[in-house]
């Protein structure tokens, strides 16, 4: 019985941690209406900067957020109004432009090569920061403190995504657009910031989602990959769009990965996840928050 | 016909070959959405349309520009990019340095002192571009012997292209047992077969136990889903059974998981005395640390190499790899002439020890060095004989663990043997000690087992 | 010369090229190139009937190729029915996987069908990666398929010289541009056609475009597996993560996007173009800068996306057009 309660809060933990990885996704999909191919670029290139960070300076690696949220902000900006900003230009008619999605794996393969380049495919980690292998101990049961640190700042940067969406100006801008392009252009909203700011922010809440992994897991060019499929699963399942969405669909995963092995192979949970995907695209394309859409 | 009529007019008009009305029409509107370019960018669109097929065909041309030398001209295809690209580089660089070092000392004196010359190819760990290097190093590069490719999923297909044309396959390090059981004439194997490294991982447990006196019964099996890992449980079982012990765990897992928490809460769960792992390296270091994490108590953990042989294996772990058994071709204390001056050497150039594969690869160089020597021709089939004829056990390149270089008739060197090594602290911080066979063991270290209690 | 002799012209031209290469490239690295080169032609041109003319951008066709491959192969291995059977069997399985990936997803729009394809295929991939027996058939999971380069022939769909093959490719890659040609000019082309650009306005008009759609998936898979089939006996290694590869599907749709999906000289002139580079980066860079070649192939999809995004043969047809034009009144000029 205890190892059930023990698997679903690794579960928890992980699942939350997996749902902030994906939030970038879930708004830059939710307000532009693409999927950004680059997401798991833009992981691994916050977890090098997160890395550096501490490793440099020797600070705590949650303090890094400082340096690697505005730096991903930035870097989120630039990316769109320099590269994306031009397709959306050219296709203004077109209510889903699919050549973003290959615009921006262009700068997957892009970002991650020229890591390969710079850096080498050595595999880094954060040898002794204070977060490392520290495990909470409840009677048979161990939580992994990095985890627990991980769901909590997933659910104060959910919360402050959520706040920042429905209460500042900004905010309220960026959700006009998203759901009616040409009515919030006839206010006055320019279309094009909103895109730039949006995906900023998702690349923000990526770099934090960066810092939270960096105590705990390895640092190498391609690990961004893994955490691609997996942020297109969550985002579907939640919701596009919808930042609880990002949260539970994250922590479903999480607890499928967790709970499952205690009755199949660590193999079949990837069956598995796969198959949920295509449920819900089925059954409830617009996933459990989401909305429906009329596109 | 209305039908018909109103859906032409919305089709776009690049669906039909030639001109006509309304695909004027279509193109006019297309230009204005794209912003009104100009005729007077049409030029710099054309050039840039042709600057990609310009380039192909200059590199084209370029390669028939090469020239021949009088060297023998050694292919290597290996990953040099991909998941593997650390264990590629590492044995480029080992090839690197033996063949300046065979250079330096006065090439091929048979061929009238000629050079070898290496010739690498990224496989990127894929078969197919592995076939494909292997064809073009062959037929364009025109080298006389092929090395390769670490990975054996790449491995078996190329050497299938070298054995159709007939050129000489040295493979340093691929393991699985089917390549050299394929009946290949031109392929030599210089590592030992995957099925000698189970059974000399069951042998060490076997010779633990009676060295320590500890009874081991319930083995975990925790493996990489891939076709080493696979091969490797498969012989495992088999062993098992023969041993008397009792398999509580079967667990393949994907190399690439983001969180292996609920492979080890399998593992602390199965209460098993021995956990046996293959992995890779970025798995390697996830496993050994969460295993740590969650204090999970065993007798000892026997390692596969590959992934724990990494470099980067004991800095990204630590004090967590302390007491791991593991088993590799070679280790940098092994008791033989030449190889702390050979490990020294290449610590100063490339920054690291000289692991297994890459002592495979650096001997590879020699023996086939030694080869040509007694080849004295460029002919594949002369080489091929030399290479089937070697029995190389002394000189520079033999830093090996083992006495000599032999082929057998399938091309496995069938003294290729391997030793165990134990991750632990003899005061100068946390290496590689070489324990097994008892012969070999470093003096003044007495091996660790069962784990203690941390 | 009218504008159509010309064009009649320039195609038996580029068709007299095509056979005669091997008897003027000798070398065998460039015949695998090139015989690389149609495949990947074959490829993405059978891509483009669904990609292209359907209108939906399918990022998961590996997994058909996957389907071809292996079942033609185990049932060369272990049953020793000829590739070419086991090749129209394995396209038949990949019709009907096909359309019943098809029935629920071509209700989806845009980056919704995209991403359910992709999970299609890495669902296909990991569960094959699992299994090593799927009832009597061995498919030997990760560790993969080998056919030994034994009793080459026709029959058995192998071949010792690289010939063969390069015929064989082209032959194939050759009907499939006409059954394309064929289709865009047929009805279903346009239904295909109008379903992708106004779906509301061509359903009004009783144009089924579901059916099409689903039409055009079973073709498309079809024609995939076989292609799966013609690697399988050309490399004669497959395993899942090289066949049923999410690197080979994006492959697939990037270089018939850069083309120009919805054309039919696009997808060949994108795979025209692109695979060189891929190879000679790889051949020249390989072992200096690894990777160097994706970040070539990144630049190419960001420049061509951003400057002509209906791919790139929009500028080269009508570079063509006006040459032609050029020369017909050239020679009208002349003879009038």
């Amino acid at each position: 019985m205890y190892f059930i309660i023990e698997d679903a809060i690794n579960g928890i933990l992980m699942g939350s941690i997996y749902g902030l990885t994906a939030m970038g996704l879930t708004i830059i999909f939710g307000v532009l209406k693409v999927v950004n191919f680059a997401h798991g670029s833009m992981l691994m290139v916050g977890m090098y900067l997160a890395y550096w960070t501490v490793t440099l300076s020797g600070i705590h690696p949650y303090l890094a957020i400082v340096l690697v949220a505005p730096a991903m902000f930035l870097f989120g900006y630039y990316l769109q109004n320099i590269v994306i900003k031009p397709i959306f230009i050219a296709e203004k008619n077109v209510r889903e432009p699919l050549t973003v999605i290959i615009v921006t794996t262009g700068i997957w393969y892009i970002l991650d090569n020229i890591t390969l380049l710079i850096f080498g495919p050595q595999y880094r980690g954060l040898a002794d920061n204070p977060l490392r292998g520290q495990m909470l101990e409840l009677g048979e049961m161990f939580i992994s403190v990095p985890k627990l640190y991980g769901c909590v700042t997933a659910i104060v940067t959910a919360l402050g995504v959520y706040w920042f969406f429905q209460k500042t100006d900004m905010g309220r801008a960026i959700r006009a657009t998203s759901m009616d392009r040409e009515a919030a252009s006839l206010m006055g909203i320019n279309q094009y910031k909103i895109y730039n700011v949006a995906f900023g922010i998702g690349a923000a809440t990526t770099g934090i989602a960066a810092v939270t992994l960096v105590p705990f897991y390895n640092v190498f060019p391609t690990v961004g990959v893994l955490f691609d499929i997996k942020g297109f699963i969550i985002v579907v399942l939640g919701g596009l769009g919808s930042i609880g969405g990002a949260l539970a669909g994250g922590i479903i995963i999480g607890l499928i990965e967790s709970v499952g092995p205690q009755f199949m192979t660590a193999t079949w949970t990837e069956a598995i996840v796969y198959g949920l995907f295509l449920l819900v695209l089925f059954v409830k394309p617009s996933g459990l928050f989401g909305q429906k859409h009329d596109w | 016909m209305k039908k018909g009529e109103a859906l032409q007019a919305l089709s776009p008009n690049f669906l039909r070959a030639g001109n006509s009305s309304s695909s004027k029409a279509n193109g006019e509107c297309i230009l204005a959405t794209q912003g009104g370019k100009t005729k007077r960018e049409e030029p710099m669109r054309i050039l840039r349309t042709f600057a990609v097929p310009a380039l192909a065909m200059s590199m084209l041309a370029g390669s028939y520009a090469t020239g021949h030398a009088e060297n023998v001209k050694i292919g290597n295809i290996i990953p040099l990019s991909g998941p593997s690209a650390t264990l590629g580089q590492q044995g480029k660089a080992a090839r690197e340095m033996a063949v300046e070092e065979i250079n330096a000392a006065g090439g091929i004196k048979s061929l009238g002192g000629a050079k070898l010359e290496l010739v690498f190819a990224d496989s990127e760990s894929k078969p197919e571009k592995g076939v494909a290097e292997a064809e073009r190093l062959i037929n364009t590069e025109k080298v006389n012997v092929l090395t390769g490719c670490w990975n054996s999923a790449v491995t078996y297909p190329t050497t299938a292209v070298a054995e159709r044309y007939g050129i000489p396959f040295v493979v340093p390090v691929s393991v699985s047992d089917k390549i050299t059981d394929q009946g290949f004439k031109t392929v030599f194997r210089i590592a030992a077969k995957d099925s000698w490294w189970t059974r000399d991982q069951f042998s060490f447990l076997k010779d633990m136990e009676k060295e320590f006196g500890t009874k081991v019964e319930r083995l975990a099996f925790v493996y990489e889903n891939g076709d080493w890992g696979k091969g490797f449980a498969g012989q495992w079982k088999e062993l098992a059974e023969k041993g008397g012990y009792k398999v509580v765990l079967d667990e393949p897992y994907p190399s690439t998981a983001t969180d292996l928490s609920p492979v080890v809460q399998k593992i602390r769960r199965s209460k098993a005395d021995v956990l046996m792992l293959v992995s890779n390296a970025a798995d390697a270091i996830l496993l050994t640390n969460t295993l740590a994490e969650y204090k999970v108590k065993l007798k000892a953990i026997i390692a596969s190499g590959g992934g724990h042989a990494d470099p980067s294996f004991l800095t990204a772990t630590g004090k967590n790899a302390q007491y791991l058994f593991d088993i590799v071709e070679w280790e940098t204390d092994v008791n033989k002439p030449g190889a702390k001056e050979a490990n020294d050497k290449y610590k100063a150039k490339y920054g690291q020890n000289l692991t297994g594969e890459a002592v495979d690869a650096y001997v590879a160089m020699y023996v086939l060095k030694d080869a040509l020597e007694r080849a004295a021709s460029l002919d594949p089939e002369k080489i091929r004989e030399a290479l089937a004829a070697t029995d190389l056990s002394s000189g520079p390149g033999m830093i090996v663990g083992y006495d000599s270089v032999k082929f057998d008739t399938t091309g496995q060197n069938e003294n290729a043997s391997l030793v165990m090594v134990q991750v632990n602290d003899m005061g100068k911080g946390l290496e590689r000690i070489t324990i097994w066979p008892k012969a070999a063991r470093r003096a003044g270290y007495t091996p660790v087992f069962p784990m203690p209690e941390k | 010369m009218t504008h159509k002799q010309i064009n009649k012209a320039a195609f038996i031209v580029v068709l007299l090229i095509a056979f005669g290469l091997p008897l003027v490239i000798r070398s065998a690295t460039y015949l695998h190139i090139l015989v690389l080169l149609f495949f990947y032609a074959y490829l993405t041109t059978s891509w483009n009937l669904v990609g292209g003319f359907a209108g939906v951008l399918p990022l998961g066709h590996a997994a058909f190729v996957g389907i071809g491959a292996y079942t033609s192969t185990i049932l060369f291995l272990q049953y020793g029915i000829s590739p070419w059977l086991g090749m129209l069997v394995g396209g038949v399985l990949a019709t009907m996987a096909g359309i019943l990936i098809g029935l629920p997803t071509f209700k989806m729009r845009g980056a919704y069908f995209a991403l359910a394809t992709i999970a299609f295929a890495e669902g296909f991939r990991v569960i094959v990666e699992n299994i090593d027996f799927l009832g009597p058939f061995n498919v030997n999971g990760p560790r993969g398929l080998q056919i030994p380069p034994l009793n080459t022939g026709l029959g058995n769909f192998l071949f010792t010289g690289k010939e063969p093959y390069y015929y064989i490719i082209l032959i194939m890659l050759i009907a499939v541009l006409v059954l394309t040609w064929i289709i865009s000019r047929s009805k279903l082309g346009y239904y295909l056609n109008a379903g992708g650009e106004e779906p509301e306005a061509a359903m009004a008009l009783g144009v089924n475009v579901a059916r099409a759609k689903l039409i055009a998936m079973a073709m498309s898979s079809f024609l995939t597996a076989m292609a799966g089939t013609f690697y399988a006996q050309f490399t004669l290694y497959i395993h899942p993560k090289s066949i049923i590869s999410l690197d080979l599907s994006f492959e697939i749709a990037f270089i018939a996007l850069i083309g120009g999906r919805g054309s039919i000289a696009g997808p060949i002139l994108g795979a025209l173009l692109l695979r060189p580079v891929g190879d000679f980066s790889r051949i020249y860079f390989g072992d200096t800068l690894p990777g160097l070649h994706l970040i070539i192939f990144g630049l190419v999809l960001i420049l061509v996306m951003n400057f002509q995004p209906r791919g790139l043969q929009e500028p080269l047809t009508r570079l063509y057009n006006r040459l032609v034009q050029r020369i017909t009144q050239k020679t009208t000029g002349e003879i009038g």
